[in-house]
């Protein structure tokens, strides 16, 4: 009996120990190693941080783990065994979730493996309170796209201001073809600073890139960069006209505010420009973006003066006008006439037909960063939404209402490309067969309000 | 009194008519003592012929002492009685175990089977006709090993029939049919199941290749009726029943398909489409309804007639097949009669003639699917204030936003048909000037004519897409007239007593020519029927015409050898002369031989003579060629094509393809091993066979090399590549009977494998099907190549760790609820090199099952085939789970798609942009177990013998396609090839659309013989 029972655990055993598997097939080995970059990282609710680590292992590593569970991360990253790796840096980035508090933290739990079957963990912290916005630059002069009118002036006053939560650490300026390599170290951190300079420009014209950095004093420090276009000319390469009052903020509309002029020839400057109301107000600018520094009004005697403080020229009945200005003569004209362009009346009523004869014209828009438009003008007639309609008051304008969804372009269409209105540089509407490639131009998302011109040419969208 | 004296005429006239014959009754039973109704019972040289009761009683009169009766009946032997002095005979008959003395048609002769050598199966008219199909091939399905049949729905459809496979990627996989010696191409829809006597398949090189050139696939010999000596004899056969189409999906009423649609613009962010759902409650628009048939009327009927003396026999048939659409037009109707006369003019001259004139005509809308797929809110006609009155009858429907056009209106408009006329002589004659030779000239013309009308009214539904504005007719007719012309001489002697030789030689000539001519109008005045004319359009005149011939011209040869019926040899040389290749490849030689050893009839096997019944080794070996291209590739073509040039649009030439003037056939070596066998006189009988068969010079259209200079769509066929395919084929046969009762059991087995060998270069890979399947060395052809779907993400832990090493997310734009796409190659990215193969078309093997029972006078049959392993892609799914398109959706979507974690991990979330690309990605989501058995028939009948004046007759009810069983969840997992247009035949096999249905089917049947 006793035989048997011993036969019986001696089958069990040999039974077990065969079964026995070592299912990783490796040798035993050391357990691997970690080092981590940082026990504590800094993140942000919508940021993506990295954690990183120097894995390493005498015999080979197998897999990595990595967990948040309340962050609803569990990556395990598994590593080739043929051949063996016995070292890996690993660099995993992870977004947080926009809906965790700038006050919460978490622990990073790393599990590496080798393939010996040890293991080991690693923890790091995590919290949300990092401050990742770099410095802001606000520019009071010069804007982007500046114009300085050497015959006026040599002289560039730099002024801007910087802005951080954490403090400032120091501010640069630079501009290496103007010898500027000017670096603010600042005390104490402050959390705003105001820059003020007068730079002197050589006599010749030419472009400039003025470049503005600021490092904030974050334990991880971030840094902004503003680079800045200066035209140092003895002649205006644009001049742009202006219906805004002064102190509206020019870079809020998609395209058309202030307008390009139409054609130029030496410093005379030719304008076609509708007013919809009488005694309507405009100025002559320097720059797209700004009423300074150049801004073309008129002084108490109704003579035009360069000066930002001047008053506005006043157009004195509804219509259209060609305007033509001399920014060095300082002589202006404003002619009212009658266009002669065809009408594209009664486009709300349009209609797509494979024939010719029965198709009526309709006008909507084809392009990209346009809420509902592609480049197919089936689309274009299928999305009612972007038909543009008749303004009431002007035939030869349509209108219109789009939401931009971000940086624009568009070419107004009717039926197969016909009529079409293809919009490039400048906010130039030019009709086909006009001029090539379509113009990119940023615009914040949202409602804009479009006007089509077609005397003029021309689109204005701006925010609604 | 007068009309009594009329009477007492006629029986004197009677009794002379009687005066000097003999009575003899009897009974026939079989060996077990049990009586067999239906023998036939003939007196042996006059055309008294009579048939056994349902007791197996019997009587017939013989004109003397001298006369012979003779007995005999399917499954025995015959037997012949001289009557002498008897009045009263009781006959047994014997079973036949001896099967092998059947004859078998081998092409351009006919051998007793147990001469074959090589694989050749073969199928008697009968077992054909328990089945109501258009097209007899359907009834081949499972009863063949070795024979593939997918079944195609729908009046007119033909089923793709593979034998042993696939030997192509490029040119046409269907068998050659010969009818009568004839061959007929590569279909025979124009043929009536009541027309066959029996079909051979010959499976093998071995077998085929005395058709050389156009046997790669196969060829299938169909034997028609004839007439036999005796008495006239009437049949007459007619199945009637109804085809039933159900709708294949549950789809989504009004109010729930507003559910959906607003589901899926939600999850993507937007406003509800069509807000407040409950609105549609009750206003749902039965498509379906108002435009399918719930059943399709579908008739088979046959009037034979047949009879004749030892010099002249004769079959006349004349066959109806009538399939209605599903819609509430179109359909196939078919009228076929075959009229065959053979004459003995002496011993030693005989001839034979037979006509075959055949009507058919067809056209059927193919639209079924838009009517699951339009949204069920949309209504049938317009509303009454959006129509002004001046509309013509075609403009009063609907629109639809889902964009499918209004398919009840699309029915309305139909109107395309064809008709189709032929005529078929096929007439011999035969000379015999010593024993054993057999000369032989056999002639046969083809002469059809078909024409196709369309008409196309117009119509503005929606004046944006839905339109046509000028209505338009068009007609084609094409002629064609065939001729094959060929003459054999056959000698045959057997020496030294164990010595039989078999010597035949001959050639062939066939030509085919056609031509047509289409003209197309527009403007006709109105759509009323009787303008329906080209002479009435008033605009856009056009026509086109071309004509075309091609030309075979072969030697043929066959040499049969047996020693003491033990061992057997045969040979076979064809030599086949293309018109379709030139000078280089014109001719080419397409030889075999196979070998056979009848063991049993050795003297060791003696003892096991009391089991075995049958045994034999077979193998063979054989080239056979495929030359199924178009007839003109020895030739540049110029295209034409509108390009802009400076700016102006110009009609252009260019050159379309390329002449390859050594451009040769396709060929194919095959060997194979089969082993028959035969137990218990033949009650288990089968064959088991091997086979291994591979492509050579197969045929590609190749793109020329940019720097050519041709343009991207110039091509040129070229010899590239190599293909093999292997499998076995299996046929298990159990009969038996006990007493009344009788049964068969059938079983076929068949395997395929296939692999391509080489492609014209080393690495080449060919996409098919619109670069869903992929076709590489090593591979099986066209096998679904995409990316791989691993589930859906049912939570956030599981998107976020579908990441790269580095945190970068592979599906950038995924949401729980979306697809994941395994990333294959470990790459870090999901991109075009993840996709793999994620199944194949090719089943790993097909299954029959027939079964026969027979009790007294009742009988069943069933029939079941299945295809075990293939996959198929579900294409409907892009339509029916997708919340991106606003055609209308299943019912209950929004609780089968994905809605929280745990509730599918099948079918996505809705969504209406799907920026995952969950259906825009191919992938193995679409990919489904294509696996099914189907019961194809249940036919239970009902005899009567020698009853109500007839010889016999029976009802019988049966229906076909009742039950399938299957995963797959599309329309129906017959699923052939793909679009031969786009050279995607084998490319694109296995893709699951909206394909028209296998139908269900309830049949009654009535047979009369006489």
């Amino acid at each position: 009996m006793k035989k048997n029972v011993f036969l019986f655990f001696l089958a069990v055993f040999a039974v077990l120990t065969g079964c026995q598997n070592n299912e990783s097939g490796f040798p035993s080995s050391d357990n691997p190693t970690v080092v981590v970059s940082t026990k504590e990282i800094y993140g942000a609710p919508s940021r993506k941080f990295e954690i990183k680590a120097a894995l390493a292992d005498d015999l080979g590593l197998q897999s990595v783990r990595i967990q948040i569970p309340e962050l609803a991360l569990d990556k395990v990253i598994a590593f080739a065994t043929d051949p063996l790796l016995t070292k890996y840096d690993l660099s995993y980035f992870f977004e947080v979730p926009a809906n965790k508090g700038t006050s919460e933290a978490f622990k990073i739990k790393l599990t590496i493996t080798d393939v010996s079957g040890n293991a080991i963990d690693e923890e790091i912290n995590l919290r949300l309170d990092g401050e990742f916005a770099a410095p802001s630059i606000t520019m009071i002069t010069p804007k982007e796209g500046a114009v300085i009118l050497l015959s006026t002036s040599n002289k560039m006053p730099v002024n801007f201001v910087v802005n951080d939560d954490s403090g400032i650490d120091y501010i640069q300026i630079q501009c290496a073809a103007l010898g500027i390599d000017e670096k603010v170290q600042l005390t104490d951190a402050p959390q705003s600073y105001s820059f003020s300079k007068i730079y002197t420009l050589p006599v010749t014209a030419d472009n400039y890139v003025l470049t503005i950095t600021a490092k904030d004093k974050f334990a991880i420090p971030n840094t902004g960069t503003l680079n800045v276009n200066v035209v140092a000319t003895n002649e205006y390469p644009a001049i742009y006209l202006c219906d805004q009052p002064k102190g509206t903020n020019l870079t809020t509309d998609a395209v058309g505010v202030p307008m390009y002029f139409h054609d130029k020839n030496g410093q005379d400057f030719e304008f076609k420009y509708y007013t919809d109301k009488d005694n309507k107000e405009i100025y002559f600018l320097g720059q797209e973006s700004d009423f300074a520094p150049h801004c073309f009004g008129l002084n108490p005697l109704g003579e035009l003066v360069d000066d930002v403080a001047s008053t506005p020229i006043i157009l004195p009945t509804k219509g259209y006008y060609v305007i033509k200005v001399n920014p060095n003569t300082l002589k202006y004209t404003a002619t009212k006439y009658t266009p002669s362009s065809k009408v594209w009346a009664d486009v709300a009523n349009g209609l797509w037909h494979d024939e010719e004869a029965k198709r009526k014209p309709f006008v909507s828009v084809c392009g990209a960063g346009i809420q509902g438009a592609d480049w197919d003008t089936w689309t274009a007639w299928a999305q009612t939404g972007l038909h543009l309609a008749n303004n009431p008051n002007n035939p030869y304008q349509l209108v219109g209402e789009y939401t931009l969804t971000g940086t624009m372009e568009a070419t107004f269409t009717g039926q197969w490309w016909s009529p079409s209105w293809r919009l490039i540089k400048n906010g130039i509407a030019t009709m086909s067969p006009g001029e090539n490639g379509n113009g990119k131009y940023p615009a914040a998302p949202g409602v804009y309000k479009v006007v089509l011109d077609t005397e003029l040419e021309r689109v204005f969208i701006t925010k609604k | 009194m007068k009309y009594r004296f009329i009477w007492l005429f006629i029986v004197l006239l009677c009794s002379v008519a009687t005066f000097g014959q003999i009575t003899v009754k009897g009974t026939v039973k079989d060996k077990g003592n049990v009586p067999i109704p239906g023998v036939n019972v003939a007196v042996k040289g006059t055309a008294t012929t009579g048939a056994t009761d349902f007791d197996g009683n019997f009587t017939i009169s013989v004109p003397s002492n001298n006369a012979q009766i003779e007995f005999s009946f399917i499954g025995f032997a015959n037997k012949t009685v001289a009557v002498g002095d008897k009045t009263v005979l009781n006959i047994t008959l014997e079973e036949s175990s001896q099967v092998l003395d059947e004859i078998v048609v081998v092409g351009y002769a006919a051998v007793k089977k147990s001469d074959v050598t090589s694989s050749i199966s073969s199928i008697k008219g009968k077992e054909l006709q328990t089945m109501t199909v258009g097209n007899v091939a359907e009834s081949l399905q499972g009863k063949v090993a070795g024979v593939q049949v997918t079944g195609q729905g729908g009046p007119g459809a033909q089923p793709r029939v593979l034998i042993r496979g696939i030997s192509t990627v490029n040119l046409s996989t269907d068998p050659l049919y010969v009818i009568d010696g004839i061959p007929m191409g590569t279909s025979i829809n124009f043929l009536s199941n009541n027309e066959i006597e029996s079909m051979e398949v010959l499976k093998d090189a071995s077998a085929s290749a005395i058709y050389g050139s156009r046997a790669s696939n196969g060829v299938i010999l169909i034997t028609t009726k004839k007439g036999k000596a005796g008495k006239t004899r009437f049949n007459f056969d007619m199945s009637s029943g109804m085809q039933i189409m159900n709708n294949p999906y549950n789809m989504a009423n009004a109010q729930s398909y507003a559910t959906i649609i607003n589901k899926a613009y939600n999850n993507s962010g937007y406003a509800d489409y069509l807000p407040n759902p409950s609105q549609y409650n009750g206003k749902t628009t039965d498509w379906w309804k108002a435009g399918i048939k719930s059943g399709a009327p579908v008739t088979n009927a046959s009037l034979g007639v047949s009879g004749g003396s030892d010099t002249h026999t004769y079959s006349i048939s004349l066959n109806y097949y009538n399939s209605e659409s599903i819609y509430e037009v179109g359909g196939w109707e078919r009228i076929t009669m075959r009229i065959n006369n053979d004459f003995k003019f002496s011993d030693k001259f005989s001839a034979g003639i037979t006509l075959n004139p055949r009507y058919e005509t067809w056209g059927a809308p193919n639209n079924w699917a838009d009517f699951d797929k339009i949204d069920p809110i949309t209504p049938i006609y317009k509303p009454a204030d959006q129509l002004t009155g001046l509309e013509n009858e075609y403009s009063i429907y609907a629109r639809s936003p889902s964009y499918v056009w209004n398919p009840v209106a699309a029915v309305k408009r139909y109107d395309d048909f064809t008709d189709q006329y032929n005529l078929n002589t096929n007439g011999y004659l035969q000379y015999q000037p010593i024993k054993g030779l057999v000369i032989r000239t056999q002639a046969s013309i083809e002469v059809g004519d078909k024409t196709q009308s369309i008409f196309k009214p117009d119509f503005v539904i929606d004046a944006a897409h839905e339109k046509a504005e000028i209505n338009s007719v068009e007609r084609t007719n094409t002629t064609n007239v065939d001729w094959t012309w060929q003459n054999t001489a056959t000698y045959t002697r057997s020496f030294a007593g164990k010595h039989n030789a078999s010597l035949m030689i001959g050639n062939t000539m066939e030509e085919y020519n056609g031509n047509d001519l289409w003209g197309y109008g527009e403007g006709v005045p109105n759509n009323s029927e009787e303008m329906r004319e080209v002479n009435a359009a008033t605009k856009n005149r056009n026509s086109k015409g071309n004509s075309w011939s091609n030309s075979l011209m072969s030697y043929i040869s066959r040499f049969s050898y047996n020693y003491d019926n033990k061992y057997y040899f045969t040979g076979t040389f064809r030599r086949d002369g293309s018109s379709k290749f030139m000078t280089n490849n014109k001719w080419a030689n397409f030889p075999s031989a196979s070998v056979s050893w009848r063991i049993l009839n050795e003297g060791f096997m003696e003892p096991a003579k009391e089991v075995l019944s049958d045994l034999r080794f077979r193998a063979g070996w054989g080239k056979v060629g495929n030359q199924g291209l178009p007839a003109a590739v020895y030739q540049s073509n110029i295209g034409q094509g509108f390009y802009p040039i400076g700016g102006i649009i110009a009609d252009t030439s260019f050159p379309s393809s390329m002449a390859n003037k050594d451009i040769k056939w396709e060929t194919v070596e095959d060997i194979s091993f089969g082993l028959d066998f035969g137990f218990w006189k033949n009650k288990l009988s089968g064959s088991l066979e091997y086979y291994q068969k591979k492509t050579n010079d197969m045929l590609f259209k190749k793109q020329f090399p940019t720097y050519s200079g041709f343009p991207d769509y110039s091509t040129i066929w070229t010899n590239v590549g190599s293909m093999q395919s292997s499998g076995i084929d299996l046929l298990v046969s159990y009969k038996d009977k006990k007493g009344d009762f009788s049964y068969g059991v059938d079983v076929t087995f068949t395997t395929v494998n296939v692999e391509m060998l080489s492609l014209s270069s080393e690495g080449e890979r060919l996409y098919g099907a619109g670069n869903r399947t992929l076709t590489v060395k090593g591979e099986q052809p066209g096998y679904f190549y995409g990316y791989v779907a691993d589930g859906l993400f049912q939570n956030q832990t599981q998107l976020n760790a579908h990441t790269d090493e580095h945190g970068t997310k592979l599906q950038p734009y995924a949401q729980v609820g979306d697809i994941r796409f395994k990333d294959v190659n470990g790459d870090g990215k999901i991109d075009d090199k993840d996709r793999t193969k994620i199944g194949s078309p090719w089943a790993d093997y097909n299954v029959g099952l027939n079964l026969t029972f027979a009790y007294k006078q009742f009988d069943l049959v069933a029939n079941f085939y299945s295809s075990i392993g293939n996959d198929i892609v579900n294409e409907n799914i892009k339509d029916l789970y997708n919340g991106a398109s606003l055609t209308n959706k299943v019912s209950g979507l929004e609780q089968m798609a994905w809605h929280g974690e745990g509730t599918s991990n099948y079918v996505p979330r809705l969504s209406k942009d799907d920026n995952n690309e969950n259906f825009t990605k191919f992938s193995s989501f679409y990919v489904e177990d294509g696996s099914f058995v189907r019961m194809k028939n249940l036919q239970f009948g009902f005899s009567f013998y020698n009853k109500f004046g007839l010889d016999k007759l029976r009802i019988s009810l049966s229906g076909q396609n009742l039950w399938t069983w299957t995963k797959y969840t599309g329309v129906d997992p017959e699923v052939a090839g793909g679009d031969e247009k786009k050279d995607d035949r084998v490319k694109g096999s296995g893709f699951g659309g909206w394909n028209y249905p296998v139908q269900p089917t309830i049949l009654m049947g009535l047979n009369v013989a006489f």
